[in-house]
């Protein structure tokens, strides 16, 4: 077992890589990616399909969607996607302390992210657009809201990594964890893409 | 290197709550599948009793509906897909040269998730709200304000629980064969059980998300008021039949390629030839899986999606006939010059072959939209998927279990009464099946509760429900069989059937802990015989002797599907009117799933934080059981 | 399974440490597909199919460098998690299809 290897002061080149339990965890993880494409392909289709069904008297996408708070989200995301980057190079590099901070980034960024969105949906709210509204309001929260239980998800998973790693150090065994956090996080930041094409751009032009 | 990590070794009951050791998860699979089988196939009996004769009232119509839902998810997800796991986790890894599957723990989560879904769906029975909207749950029929009791409620929660289960285990296997092979086990030279174990398990990975989704939508609209199906919200009910057949006919291939790959063992090995076309094989379970996914809307043609997408999938369905045909002849080329031996498992596979081209025939039938609008609904469709589904799969597990038996137990079934439980279930199943395909096109519907006297249906009823007994007692000689061999001692060489080709026939039978004590070197498709063919004992090892390294056995992953299952209940009695304030308080304001869910995220985090070192087996213990150094 | 990490080993060979100069021109690019999606929705006043389109393939040029570039898909060794994402984009397509043309008429 190569677990141990760090204590010999230095890690490989890809830690993430280094042992075969790093290399099926990474494989696994981007299986897992492809399932989780499928998953909300088939959200973003069950929106496609209900999306003009609005019913009468209640608010459109047009009238709904404000573009500013979509734009400043995405640009929280794409950013928190570019650091989480600069995390994993610093990984490569060997400098935990930057990795970590890097990931602090990455989380603070998230949180901000979730906050804009919750404050998003309480306005919808305001506006006459809840869950049980219309089938095109239920496939609205259900899809956006799968992505922001990601994030969530994402948000908590990777503090405890950060603990995780202050407390054992970078390891063979703690590397692929890291990494495998960032492209959860990438993926993460690619529905969004998606979601703020289809969702918010295209909803608004009708 | 080896440091004595100490790790405590369970024993007894603990032992198996805690295993992470992929041939006792196959051998729970095979338990929970199999006591889901049986009751599965108590429910069919009912059926066919309540069906013997016109105008019967063995049981009411709301039972019955109960009945035929229970039975369908039942056997589908419960009994069928548990017992291909079974199989898998039992041999794959033995046959591609591995210590162990890719993540251990991850495949004891797999299975304890599908058996608490599993246990969730049927505890219905006992809480007296069945699910009775049919397997494929149908919305308006499923939908809220037409089935107000908690029936489909557990439907969803069950089958969302036990699919978690079931997509973890496919992306399992997925990383076990591309990461873990031996030394010199190309991808053309794996054994076709484990290739049709791959492309299994990638078709779990890309369908079963759709079906989490349905599932999800389902549940949101039943328990939350959304309107994904409710039409007077705007929803549409055929976005339901969409979404469940993308995951429904992938589900479909996912259950009858294990079936092929155990077919091509058995009868590869009782004819002593290596499997014909073996790389047509290959190619032609590839294209079945990626055709798969393209077809699903032949479960619809009468949906009125119109006469273009009825051309479409009617053509893409026919095309999938090609394929399969490649395995007909490749199957009986093999057989063709071969020394056959009618093993009891040999026999399965062999009454296979034209059990499954009777059904392919009827699939090429129904493929055909305009041919289809007559035999929609009707008991044609009965008879066709059970032909591929009992006439395909189950035979193909019979074999399956047979032929492995002694690789998973050490003691070979009982060859008598293993012929004795074919021939019961063979003739039974084709009494109870054949009938049914002009009962069909008589014009009798499918599920339908029973039937008036003087419409010519009587005879064939009577006929099936004679089968279908016929089937439960093969069943009982099955059982019969297993106990009779569990009494005689543990006596299977390596290589019982002595004509063994592949990888798993050269370790001892059980397989140890490490299944290999040296990694085999692998020179050729079906290594072991290439070995036998150049006079050599055994494989040669890839190796020297080490010290071997285990992960640790865990009780989380118990927990977390326990959570999961204390999850569900929360939500199914969130609305129930409980007698009790505090109880209703507690379900009501979700604080019995939050709890549940809770568990779950908790020992996920334990597990993260906990390094698990595992243990070393050392030299000493392996070379003690005798291993050649 | 420990004796199987032994014989893997990464190539002796130093890898470069690439630095952050090629992420940031990606981030930058990725800015800018998003400004010009945003852009053109609000400008408005053009074909909707045509802005459908644009914002299609925009999205898919931002997928490329998210997965190409910062989850290292263009790099060597990624046989098969692309062929797995491939796999699920193509699923998601017949699916796309199905939600679009067959679920309404």
């Amino acid at each position: 077992m190569s677990a141990h290897s760090h204590l010999d002061g230095k890690l490989p080149h890809e830690p993430e890589r280094a042992t075969l339990e790093g290399r099926n965890k990474v494989l696994g993880f981007w299986l897992f990616l492809g399932g989780e494409t499928v998953l909300f392909g088939t959200l973003f289709s069950a929106f496609l399909a209900l999306r003009d069904q609005v019913g009468d008297g209640n608010p459109t996408s047009q009238e709904l969607f404000k573009l500013a708070t979509v734009a400043i989200a995405t640009v929280i995301l794409l950013t928190s996607s570019l650091t989480s980057v600069f995390a994993i190079q610093a990984m490569h590099r060997g400098q935990v302390k930057a990795m970590q901070n890097w990931l602090i980034v990455t989380v603070v960024l998230g949180l901000a992210f979730l906050g804009l969105e919750v404050y998003e949906f309480i306005e919808y709210t305001h506006e006459g657009h809840q869950f049980s509204t219309s089938a095109f309001s239920s496939s609205f929260y259900t899809l956006v809201g799968f992505h922001g239980a990601h994030v969530a998800l994402g948000v908590v998973w990777i503090s405890l990594l950060i603990g995780q790693v202050y407390r054992k150090g970078l390891t063979v065994v703690t590397a692929p964890k890291v990494y495998v956090a960032g492209m959860y996080w990438h993926f993460i930041d690619v529905v969004w893409v998606f979601i703020f094409t289809v969702v918010y751009l295209m909803g608004k032009v009708g | 290197m080896a440091h004595a990590h100490p790790v405590k070794r369970h024993t007894g009951l603990m032992d198996w709550l805690t295993t992470v050791d992929h041939k006792k998860i196959g051998i729970l699979y095979l338990i929970a599948g199999g006591f889901f089988f049986l009751i599965g196939g108590l429910e069919a009996l009912l059926i066919r009793v309540q069906l013997w004769k016109p105008l019967n009232n063995f049981v009411g119509a709301d039972t019955y509906n109960e009945l035929l839902t229970m039975h369908g998810t039942t056997m589908i997800f419960l009994a069928a897909m548990p017992v291909i796991f079974a199989l898998m986790n039992a041999i794959v890894p033995l046959q591609i040269g591995a210590r162990d599957v890719a993540f251990p723990f991850v495949n004891s989560l797999g299975f304890w998730t599908f058996f608490f879904g599993g246990l969730l769906l049927n505890i219905s029975w006992l809480a007296g709200t069945v699910p009775d909207a049919g397997w494929t749950s149908y919305v308006p029929l499923a939908s809220p304000t037409y089935n107000v009791d908690k029936g489909v409620d557990f439907y969803v929660l069950g089958l969302q629980i036990a699919g978690i289960g079931t997509l973890i285990g496919g992306i399992n296997f997925l990383v076990t064969i591309i990461n873990m092979r031996a030394p010199g086990m190309s991808f053309m030279r794996m054994p076709m059980f484990t290739w049709t174990a791959f492309i299994t398990s990638a078709l779990i990975l890309f369908a079963f998300p759709a079906l989490t989704v349905g599932l999800v939508a389902l549940m949101f609209d039943r328990l939350f008021e959304a309107n994904f199906f409710e039409v007077a919200g705007g929803g549409n009910t055929v976005l339901w039949e969409h979404i469940f057949w993308i995951f429904g006919h992938p589900e479909v291939y996912i259950l009858i390629l294990p079936a092929f790959g155990v077919i091509s063992e058995v009868i590869s090995t009782f004819s002593r030839k290596r499997l014909f076309g073996y790389s047509s094989m290959v190619f032609a379970t590839v294209l079945i899986g990626f055709l798969g996914f393209m077809v699903w809307a032949h479960h619809m043609f009468t949906v009125g999606l119109g006469p273009v997408a009825n051309a479409l999938f009617s053509i893409a369905t026919m095309l999938i006939a090609v394929p399969t045909g490649i395995k007909i002849f490749n199957w009986i080329f093999t057989m063709w010059g071969g020394s056959i031996r009618f093993t009891s498992a040999n026999l399965f596979a062999v009454g296979f072959v034209p059990t499954f081209v009777m059904g392919g025939v009827t699939g090429v039938m129904l493929a055909a939209a305009p041919a289809d609008f007559q035999y929609h609904d009707s008991y044609f469709v009965v008879a066709h998927f059970h032909y591929v589904i009992v006439g395909g799969l189950v035979l193909g597990l019979f074999a399956g279990l047979h032929y492995w038996w002694p690789k998973m137990f050490g003691r070979a079934l009982n060859e008598f009464i293993g012929k004795l439980t074919f021939w019961t279930f063979f003739i039974g199943f084709h009494l109870t099946f054949f009938v049914q395909h002009f009962l069909g096109l008589m014009g009798m519907p499918r599920r339908i509760w029973t039937y008036l006297d003087g419409l010519g249906f009587n005879t064939m009823n009577l006929i099936s429900t004679i089968g279908a007994f016929l089937m439960g007692l093969g069943t009982i000689f099955f059982i019969i069989n297993i106990i009779v061999t569990a009494a005689k001692p543990k006596n299977a060489g390596n290589d019982p059937w002595e004509d063994g080709r592949t990888l798993e026939w050269s370790i001892p039978s059980p397989a140890p802990e490490y299944n290999f004590a040296q990694t085999p070197l692998v020179r050729g498709y079906d290594a072991l015989w290439k070995e036998k063919m150049d006079g050599n004992e055994g494989m040669s090892p890839a190796e020297p002797i080490g010290p071997i390294h285990m992960p640790s056995p865990s009780i989380l992953p118990f927990l977390m599907s326990v959570g999961l299952f204390i999850a569900g209940f929360g939500f199914l009695y969130a609305k129930n009117d409980w007698n009790n304030a505090f109880v209703s308080n507690i379900f009501g304001n979700h604080i019995v799933a939050g709890l549940g869910l809770a568990i779950t995220l908790g020992c996920m985090v334990v597990r993260s934080l906990k390094d698990d070192h595992g243990f070393h087996i050392e030299p000493e213990e392996i070379t003690g059981k005798g291993v050649k150094a | 399974m420990s004796n199987h990490t032994t014989h893997s080993e990464e190539p002796a060979k130093r890898h470069k440490h690439e630095g952050p100069k090629k992420h940031i021109i990606a981030y930058v690019f990725s800015m800018l597909l998003t400004l010009v999606a945003f852009a053109t929705v609000i400008g408005g006043e053009i074909n909707t199919s045509f802005i459908y389109i644009l914002l299609i393939i925009m999205a898919i040029m931002q997928v490329i460098i998210q997965m190409g570039f910062w989850m290292h898909m263009k790099d060597r060794g990624h046989l098969f998690p692309i062929v797995g994402i491939l796999t699920g984009v193509f699923v998601v397509f017949t699916i796309v299809i199905m939600a679009e043309f067959w679920t309404w008429w």
